[in-house]
């Protein structure tokens, strides 16, 4: 008796909770569009250089300056004309028109010639900073081979004795994506962040919503235990949250990008679905705190700032401070983000990941149970 | 006949919307200088909307709107006479400024208005000690009971000395007590000032109260007058039988009349006008009733009959002889004991609630302060008092929902402080405001309710086609609960609360904003209940009129209990303390309001009459007519006294006892 009393409760409760869901036509398209479009967007971003705008300003008009500045060639740049002052190229670089001015000075070739070391100025607009950063590296990339390619040349050594001269030389080998197309990468990082925001949001909507318009009164005058008003809540939403992955897996992910998945989709939806439950107990915890769905959105966002930033989805976990590379275990996110790319992109199976599984058990059940606990003592 | 300049408000054909929704429909009104004018009926029928069009801060659609003889069709001509109008809007003190003090509010008002120096001093002073406000002078609005809220706001609305005052719902939520008084200092003001009121209510016992009066109905004014000639327009005769055996009495005088009224200890009959008294004599004979009496139809019975005309008790007879449906639980294994009673015990009188000194605290402020009493399985028990009382506090502890400071309660023979969860599963609730879920339909929320409380498939199918035929939803089925009219939606509420065969039912504020008639539906529906289920009911309202339902009333007044007895006791007992009720109707009020006041101190003003108590009321009469003159009365009546004098009796009482 017991045992059915606890399943007829449990699926009516989520029942109603899908079937209000299934009412609600603003979330509906949110969630849509969270799951499709913004997924496909992400996978149309790049981080690596792309034709990024460049001006020149050549002092010498010669045939090595032309030489320079034609080998700053797309795909990583694109040439936007020649200034020829010092304020106008200010000016450009100001106004965000170009990103990168190469000063060429006076006598450029003729102190190659001489063989007299020559200075050539780059200026970059650093306020973004990547783009600052691999603009800045792929240009001093480019001079540098044109400086020994020039310096080889005026020494008279000729290119096919180059091998005999003994050097160290730097061959990276990407693993797992050999192209580095960031079209593989960009979707499913997007994927967990959507997850994670839509694990935290939609349990904790439904129940600050059940608070809001007073219906939760009549739930607290029926012999329901908090975990019974909890649970139905999680159910459906983990439930929203799995369909809308595998809308994105196999239509987005696999249908547009056919990115290769390497692992196993059943244990990666297993761990979205233990991962939003985990998170949702985080949301249930917020509702607590709340009134009203606009002090959902900012706890939601209070507590997902440091999650994603934890994480290390934003920065590597090696890039942090000591002390903080400690608290990364107590973010959620960051056991999805390692188990997801281990799944999706290396393949990795439960014999690899458990630890990480374990983890992000324990810390959803923890969560969980904490807000169940502060649930019941809201009304207090 | 009126003459055309002493109408103040000419209201014609007027039509107003919002979006596709129609808020006031081709109403004509017609407002006398001098008079206090009511608007009366439920929420949402379109009173606020006119106010506010007649105030001037609100467009309208189609029709024509007249104010001192100002045409409101442009905006010029609406500043033209806001300086003479006072506007009110609806809420407790929702126009004052909470952090300001008394006299800094009056000030402010008075600044708007460009009333300043000594004539600002006289007033204030004036309107002050009118209201009795004068040693409040510098307390922050916000620390003002209800009633001085809105005592406040009428100051401040009147300190521009307006020739029309319109007030919107201006006593809702407020205690008996401060009610009374503001209708006194309404009625004075409007004496000695020559001034016009709008006033409107929801409370059609305050209905007495205006000279004349509009009925409103969906955007639609479906009668209009002054009370008597409203009231002899009513086309069927009221009969109140007293009984102890209500149950038997009401089933016997239903199978001769088409509408009969349960009320605590009486019984109402409508019955055709064309029966002689003679007739209605054998007819009671033959049903073994000898003692019953002609009454007056109230303004309620009016109202009701104006929504449905033909009709002012349609629901009880539709769902007659049904509601005596299978009791589900027979032919089910009543394995858990939560989730079915096994039976209906046959022990009427079973205490089912035991509340002993029941105390909540909220901080300093103590809500529910010492409170004892006992209900009854079978009984309706209902709570009295304004917003803030502890009403709702009380409930709540009952219920589960909050733990008392101190005291002790059992619910259903559970402790209230120890088995929450056991008391729940045998209660059922109806909150204040609507608490279910507004994005399902009808029929889901009660699979919904029954899911919880353990009843599923086809059990609950039986008891859900059940639940709704008792409470009239048949039709409504797949209705969205956000769609239903309001009066639907409590009997939805209701419908989900009894769902599980609860032994006791607490219904909270369930009739507030619904219209009288259904109102009735929800009150017969719920006697229905208590005589077929045997549940015990405890209820809370702030309608006056609902309280003559209940068997047993308790009266709350700053958390603790005043009163405590049956509608019949507690106004025997006020006869015994403070006599009969005298009602004295005048040629010109103005006149016999000083000497009347000089005998009866409380005299109070009703419309065009006054109420006087008197312990003698023969010596009594001989004494007005002496003291006021005869050719000034009309003619002096005896009525029964309500149960609003009985509650602003006791309190007042109680206050002054205090004091000393």
């Amino acid at each position: 008796m017991g045992f059915t009393l606890w399943w007829i409760r449990l699926w009516s409760l989520t029942v109603k909770e899908l079937l209000q869901f299934s009412r609600d036509g603003f979330l509906i398209i949110a969630i849509t569009y969270m799951f499709t479009l913004d997924i496909w967007l992400s996978g149309n971003i790049h981080i690596e250089l792309h034709r990024a705008s460049m001006i020149f300003k050549d002092a010498d008009q010669s045939e090595f300056s032309r030489e320079l500045i034609s080998r700053f060639r797309s795909p990583y740049f694109r040439m936007e004309g020649e200034v020829f002052s010092e304020n106008e190229a200010v000016s450009l670089l100001d106004r965000g028109e170009a990103i990168l001015l190469i000063d060429i000075p006076e006598h450029f070739q003729q102190d190659l010639l001489s063989r007299r070391s020559v200075d050539v100025q780059l200026m970059i607009d650093g306020s973004n900073t990547i783009i600052g950063t691999l603009t800045s590296t792929y240009g001093s990339q480019i001079i540098g081979e044109y400086s020994l390619d020039i310096g080889l040349d005026l020494l008279r050594f000729h290119l096919d004795r180059l091998e005999a001269i003994p050097r160290v030389e730097l061959r990276p080998r990407v693993w797992y994506n050999p192209n580095q197309e960031d079209e593989r990468f960009l979707p499913i990082s997007e994927l967990l962040t959507v997850i994670t925001i839509c694990g935290l949001m939609l349990p904790a909507a439904a129940a600050v919503r059940e608070k809001e318009r007073g219906t939760i009164e009549q739930l607290l005058v029926s012999p329901l235990t908090p975990a019974q008003i909890m649970i139905p809540k999680v159910f459906s939403m983990t439930l929203v949250v799995l369909i809308g992955t595998m809308v994105s897996v196999f239509g987005v992910i696999k249908g547009i990008f056919v990115i290769p998945i390497k692992g196993s989709l059943i244990f990666f939806f297993s761990t979205v679905v233990l991962y939003t439950i985990a998170v949702s107990g985080m949301g249930l915890f917020i509702s607590t705190f709340t009134k009203n769905l606009a002090q959902v959105a900012m706890l939601v966002l209070v507590v997902a700032m440091p999650v994603v930033l934890l994480s290390g989805a934003w920065t590597p976990p090696e890039a942090m401070p000591l002390w903080l590379r400690r608290a990364i275990h107590l973010s959620p996110l960051y056991y999805f983000i390692e188990m997801s790319y281990g799944i999706l992109l290396r393949g990795a199976g439960f014999e690899v990941l458990w630890l990480h599984f374990l983890g992000l058990f324990l810390l959803g059940s923890g969560a969980f149970i904490f807000g169940a606990y502060r649930f019941r003592r809201q009304f207090g | 006949m009126v003459s055309a300049s002493s109408i103040v408000v000419k209201v014609w054909q007027l039509s107003k919307a919002y979006r596709n929704h129609r808020a006031i429909e081709n109403v004509s009104l017609e407002i006398r200088r001098g008079e206090i004018f009511g608007l009366i009926g439920p929420d949402g029928a379109g009173k606020s909307t006119l106010m506010k069009i007649v105030a001037g801060v609100l467009s309208f659609d189609k029709g024509t709107v007249r104010v001192f003889d100002i045409d409101l069709n442009s905006e010029t001509s609406a500043e033209r006479i806001k300086q003479r109008i006072g506007f009110m809007p609806q809420g407790l003190g929702l126009n004052l400024y909470a952090d300001l003090s008394v006299e800094e509010n009056i000030d402010f008002f008075a600044r708007l208005r460009d009333v300043r120096g000594g004539e600002l001093k006289r007033r204030k002073e004036k309107l002050l000690a009118m209201t009795r406000l004068d040693r409040f002078t510098d307390r922050p609005m916000k620390h003002l009971s209800g009633g001085m809220k809105q005592k406040l706001g009428l100051i401040c609305t009147l300190i521009h000395e307006p020739e029309l005052i319109i007030l919107d719902e201006p006593t809702t939520g407020v205690d008996p007590v401060s009610r009374r008084d503001f209708w006194e200092i309404l009625t004075e003001l409007i004496h000695y000032q020559n001034i016009t009121a709008i006033v409107s209510t929801a409370y059609l016992d305050e209905a007495e109260r205006f000279h004349r009066l509009a009925f409103m109905y969906g955007g639609k004014v479906i009668g209009d007058g002054d009370p008597e000639t409203l009231r002899a327009s009513f086309p069927k005769v009221v009969i109140e039988v007293a009984t102890q055996d209500q149950v038997e009495v009401l089933e016997r005088l239903r199978s001769v009349f088409p509408q009969v009224n349960g009320l605590g200890g009486r019984i109402r009959v409508f019955a055709d006008r064309t029966i002689s008294k003679g007739s209605l004599d054998r007819i009671f004979g033959e049903i073994g009733i000898n003692h019953f009496e002609e009454v007056e139809p109230s303004l309620e019975d009016v109202f009701a009959m104006l929504i449905e005309p033909g009709s002012s008790n349609p629901q009880l007879d539709r769902t007659r002889g049904k509601v005596v449906a299978p009791r589900l639980n027979e032919d089910l294994p009543s394995k858990g004991k939560h989730t079915f009673k096994e039976s209906i015990p046959n022990c009427h009188g079973e205490t089912v609630i035991e509340a002993y000194n029941l105390t909540r605290d909220f901080g300093s402020f103590r809500a529910v302060d010492n409170v004892s009493f006992e209900v009854r399985r079978g009984e309706i028990f209902g709570l009295l008092g304004a917003n803030g009382a502890g009403k709702t506090t009380l409930i709540k502890m009952l219920t589960g929902i909050l733990s008392p400071t101190s005291g002790e309660g059992k619910v259903a023979g559970s402790d209230i402080r120890r088995a929450g969860r056991e008391v729940r599963e045998r209660i059922g609730y109806v909150s204040q405001s609507f608490s279910l879920y507004q994005d399902l339909t009808v029929v889901e929320n009660m699979r919904l309710f029954a899911g919880i409380y353990g009843i599923s498939g086809k059990r609950a199918s039986v008891r859900i086609e059940e639940v709704s035929e008792m409470t009239g939803l048949g039709g409504y089925e797949k209705e969205l609960a956000k769609r239903l009219p309001m009066g639907i939606r409590q009997r939805l509420a209701l419908a989900c609360a009894i769902i599980h065969f609860p032994e006791i039912l607490f219904l909270d504020e369930p009739t507030s904003g619904v219209d009288p008639l259904g109102r009735r539906r929800f009150w017969s529906i719920l006697s229905n209940l208590v005589g077929n289920e045997k549940v015990a009911i405890l209820i809370t309202t702030h309608y006056m009129s609902e309280a003559e339902h209940c068997d047993r009333l308790a009266l709350m007044h700053g958390g603790r209990i005043v009163a405590n007895d049956s509608p019949v006791a507690l106004k025997a007992q006020l006869r015994a303390d403070i006599g009969e009720l005298l009602v004295v109707k005048a040629r010109n009020l103005q006149k016999v309001l000083g000497p009347l006041r000089s005998i009866f101190p409380n005299a109070s003003f009703f419309g065009n009459k006054v109420h006087v108590f008197a312990s003698d009321p023969e010596r009594a009469k001989d004494k007005i007519l002496e003291t006021v003159g005869r050719d000034e009365i009309v003619e002096i009546t005896s009525q029964d006294p309500t149960l609003e004098d009985v509650f602003v009796f006791r309190i007042t009482q109680l206050e002054r006892m205090e004091r000393t």
